[in-house]
């Protein structure tokens, strides 16, 4: 019924366009779609080396490239009370190993046409490399001697502090960072997932050598990483030359990594609406944040499938609303970032500052909204449809098959994954999507935090929010769940 | 996303090749054979070109239509209109209500973007191959006519202004890439930053859509591009009866025929932001066009300025000096002129002379000393690189088909190029380097720092105006 009744609708509308109406023949109508023709894609192929390292391969012939990516099942959530420690030791794997200094390890790949570049994200520190078939040995030597023998040399680690610093100090100024970091804080609060990634200008100006050297030694080791080749090169090439590179790596000598939960939510932070007043900011930065799912949880695929409906691509209804129907902002959008123990799930948008709560009711309402009313048949199947064409283009470069590939084997997934991921979305049902957005994306319980110029706004959104929390942005901490600083300047070191 | 993006340099491409590269000790490296694009060409009576290449390897079809339009076409005192109007394209036909190509797009797997350059105005779709006769009737349609309504016109003007807003005032360095433009050219309406501004996008009007469309979105100003999994014989037939009915109108077209003329002498200019945090400094020089054969060096120049941390900029300001939280430089050659452009974001502490004089001693450096035949062959593997990685998607090689047809006026270079490419010689890049940068070339000079550090007696001026 409800979906009939949108399609009504779509044909008043299409009546309405006032030239349409005024159309003294009928309308031509698009010529339809010859036959689908099947997608395949590439089977990854993997062995365990006996030091514990999986080497997974996927071959796609005819490129001229190899890609390949070392992940370490160990990121930014093992920062403990240190944010940014996982990110800096990553950063600095390319950074001067026992034998090549920085300099000598970019002039060695770059002399091959090659990259090489290193970092970490939530779940795992990577370093990864592209180049030419043609060099893939040289290239790949380089590659496994930064990971597996970095020298965190004292003036490389300042060198990179220095920088950090200057990075964050221009990140921090940009209303859309902010809101992320803030996002991050008010869903996870103290535990593993609150932080910046890359650490806050406390942080980064805390961490010392040993913290280093200590996270490098607990994680980076056989047992608890991954290395994925892909390109242009015969899978038994591949195995030869990572067991060549990789058979005598040995871990630390402290025990095996343990296991540590986290990334739960935080129990208070239920509904908090946080406004950042940046009074220079020329737009706001508007975010809905709440919890989600992990990557394991079988209703992945349904919550990818509503994630698309509300806010994954441009005819999704986020963006139909703020920016298609009523020009309030150059895009708008959702993502469901679902990771180890927990996931992050953000609406978001920008816009002038005097419609910051226009945007924040609206992309409050689009949530309930889906998890209220049932979805049209004719808007789930486009929507997954989109959903299936992204991943399928994703898959079009060697880069982005290597990443699908260590992404599924990060978290313990099937690699055929690749092959079942598009009937896996096939299967989910309108019914599916509604059940997840009630469990997962409704609008109560949600949270928002706005960046901007709050004179401009403030009003409005207090009108809307009465419970709202202002922080000028020079009282804004990072390092803390309630984002407000005290009267110490330190980093607060609190044991988990 | 209908984003703009700056056009940027240099496609170039492969005939079946073989090349030596870096010379290590051991072994030759960087053999590659790069695939020739084997693109068919026609041209329709009524004008339009159109550029193909068969290839089956995935079931998709990247199709792009490359109008010969671009943000020097905006009309006097509504600058920023040539991509406002793009925003319209995507808007009502006579047949298609607004948005439907995201239903023939995004709706069936594909999607679709346009962007805006200085001399062109682009739209691109990847779709399904079985759409491919649905997008070509498309992109016909929006080609033969536009309707678009008050309340859509107004309604898609604020989204630019946002797009204004987000990407150019509240990113902390988006105001200098307008200087950058605005700063560099004297008289050449290239001095207009293609986004435009708020007020002169305020005077934009709907007349003024239909005008534009009618003036350059024709046949006979248009390239269409398709590569990927379809029989030629039934695209011929179908780009026939889709694009073949658009007629040609009988108007000449409009073109820019202002000259920039060579700068006189050296200006430098200094501009505050409130959201800066660490100041930045620009130096730009004017540049030959696109198809200058200068533009080979002027590649392999800038690619070892800035290619990757082992490059000249990276190594000195980044790396030993530690002047520089960036630097980097770029061709940024264009239809009727060029600049090349040397840029850094200081490091904390640091002061804008002191990036200025570094930028400048790598620029002398090149002009004095002839460079190594080690960093010639790594430009030349970073080159080949660069090239197999656009070529891995039909939106890639399209593109490069797009970009030699109608910016560089020959769509055998996607072939030819990478040979040029290669061929450039450590006395040639000298050569240019000098040419362009030498004694005589006149520096445009630009300081952005942050709001803090303006002068009192500025600051006091500036409140009483």
């Amino acid at each position: 019924m409800i979906a009939q009744l949108k399609a009504l609708a779509a044909l008043l509308l299409l009546a309405a366009l006032p030239n349409a109406a005024r159309a003294q023949e009928a309308r031509e109508t698009p010529p339809a779609p010859g036959a689908p023709r099947p997608v395949r894609f590439p089977k990854p192929v993997e062995r365990t080396l006996p030091n514990g390292l999986r080497v997974i391969v996927i071959e796609r012939p005819g490129t001229g490239l190899v890609s390949a990516q070392a992940l370490i099942k160990t990121g930014g959530e093992a920062d403990r009370n240190l944010p940014g420690l996982a990110d800096m030791t990553a950063t600095l794997l390319t950074r001067g190993t026992t034998t090549r200094s920085a300099p000598q390890i970019a002039e060695a790949i770059e002399a091959l046409g090659g990259s090489l570049n290193s970092g970490a994200r939530w779940d795992a520190s990577t370093a990864s490399v592209t180049t030419l078939a043609s060099s893939v040995t040289p290239a790949m030597t380089i590659f496994a001697d930064v990971v597996r023998r970095p020298a965190f040399q004292p003036a490389e680690i300042e060198r990179l502090r220095t920088q950090t610093l200057d990075d964050l100090s221009i990140a921090l100024r940009d209303p859309g960072t902010l809101a992320v970091y803030a996002a991050a804080r008010v869903v996870f609060g103290d535990s593993p997932y609150g932080h910046p990634l890359g650490g806050t200008p406390e942080s980064v100006k805390a961490i010392k050598r040993a913290d280093i050297t200590a996270f490098h030694r607990t994680h980076y080791r056989p047992q608890n990483a991954l290395l994925v080749i892909g390109g242009d090169i015969k899978a038994e090439g591949a195995f030869n030359l990572a067991r060549r590179l990789f058979e005598d790596w040995r871990g630390g000598d402290s025990p095996p990594v343990p296991v540590r939960g986290g990334g739960q939510a935080s129990a208070k932070a239920k509904g908090r609406v946080v406004v950042i007043d940046k009074p220079d900011a020329e737009q706001a930065a508007i975010y809905v944040a709440r919890p989600t799912i992990a990557r394991t949880d079988p209703a992945y695929y349904s919550g990818l499938v509503a994630n698309s409906v509300l806010g994954s691509g441009f005819s999704s209804r986020l963006n139909q609303e703020v920016r298609i129907k009523r020009g309030l902002s150059y895009g708008a959008g959702s993502s469901l970032g679902a990771r180890r123990w927990a996931g992050l799930f953000v609406a978001e948008s920008q816009s002038k500052n005097e419609s910051a709560g226009e945007v924040a009711a609206l992309l409050l309402s689009e949530l309930g909204r889906l998890a209220t009313e049932p979805i049209p048949g004719t808007e789930m199947t486009p929507r997954k449809a989109t959903l299936t064409g992204s991943f399928a283009r994703g898959l079009e470069t060697t880069g982005g098959l290597v990443g699908q590939a260590a992404s599924l084997a990060l978290y313990g997934l099937n690699l055929n994954e690749i092959n079942r991921f598009i009937p896996g979305v096939e299967t989910v049902t309108a019914g599916d999507v509604q059940n997840f957005s009630r469990m997962h994306l409704g609008a109560e319980g949600a949270n928002v935090d706005v960046v901007g110029n709050a004179r401009l706004f403030l009003d409005d959104l207090s009108r809307r929010f009465p419970g709202l929390e202002v922080i000028p942005v020079a009282q804004l901490d990072l390092n803390r769940a309630d984002l407000r600083r005290t009267g110490a300047k330190t980093l607060k070191k609190t044991a988990r | 996303m209908h984003n703009r993006r700056i056009v940027i340099a240099a496609a170039a491409a492969a005939v079946l090749l073989l090349l030596a590269g870096a010379v290590t000790p051991t072994r030759v490296l960087a053999q590659a054979r790069v695939q020739r694009l084997d693109y068919r060409s026609r041209t329709l009576p009524n004008g339009l070109r159109v550029l193909s290449v068969e290839d089956h390897s995935s079931p998709t079809v990247a199709i792009q239509v490359w109008y010969k339009v671009g943000a020097k076409d905006d009309p006097q005192g509504r600058s920023g209109f040539a991509h406002l109007f793009e925003h319209m394209m995507f808007k009502s036909t006579r047949n298609m209500p607004s948005e439907m190509l995201d239903r023939l797009t995004e709706d069936v797997g594909g999607e679709n973007n346009a962007y805006t350059g200085d001399d062109v105005t682009v739209y691109h779709e990847v779709v399904p191959s079985h759409y491919l006769e649905t997008l070509l009737w498309a992109e016909g349609e929006r080609m033969g006519s536009l309707n678009v309504s008050e309340a859509t016109f107004a309604s898609e003007r604020d989204v630019v202004k946002e797009e204004f807003r987000q990407n150019y005032l509240t990113p902390p360095y988006g105001r200098m890439s307008l200087l950058l433009d605005q700063k560099s050219f004297a008289v050449h309406p290239y001095t207009r930053p293609g986004i435009g501004n708020i007020a002169e996008l305020n005077a934009a009007t709907l007349p003024h859509v239909q005008a534009f469309h009618r003036t350059f979105y024709r046949p006979d100003n248009a390239t269409l591009v398709v590569v990927g999994d379809f029989d030629a014989k039934q695209l011929d037939t179908w780009v026939d009866k889709y694009l073949g009915r658009v007629p040609r109108p009988a108007a000449p077209l409009p073109r820019v025929t202002v000259k920039e003329p060579p700068r006189t002498r050296e200006r430098r200019y200094v501009e505050y932001g409130a959201n800066v945090p660490l100041p930045a400094v620009a130096i730009t020089y004017l540049a030959p066009t696109k198809v200058s054969s200068d533009a080979f060096a002027l590649s392999i120049a800038d690619m070892i300025l800035s290619g990757g941390e082992s490059s000249r900029l990276y190594r000195k300001l980044v790396y030993e000096q530690q002047l520089a939280q960036e630097a980097y430089s770029y061709n940024d050659l264009r239809e009727q002129a060029g600049l090349f452009v040397l840029r850094a974001t200081l490091a904390g502490g640091k002061k804008p002379e002191q990036a200025e004089r570094a930028l400048m001693a790598e620029l002398k450096r090149m002009q004095d000393s002839p460079i190594s035949a080690a960093e010639l062959n790594k430009a030349r593997n970073q080159v080949l690189t660069g090239l197999l990685r656009e070529r891995e998607t039909n939106e890639g090689k399209a593109e490069a088909l797009g970009e030699a047809a109608v910016l560089l006026n020959n769509a055998e270079r996607v072939n030819t190029d990478i040979a040029r490419l290669q061929a450039v010689t450590a006395a040639d890049v000298q050569r240019v380097l000098r040419k362009y940068f030498g004694p005589g070339a006149k520096r445009v000079v630009i300081y952005y720092l942050p709001e803090s550090s303006r002068p009192t007696a500025t600051k006091k001026a500036q409140e009483a105006r």
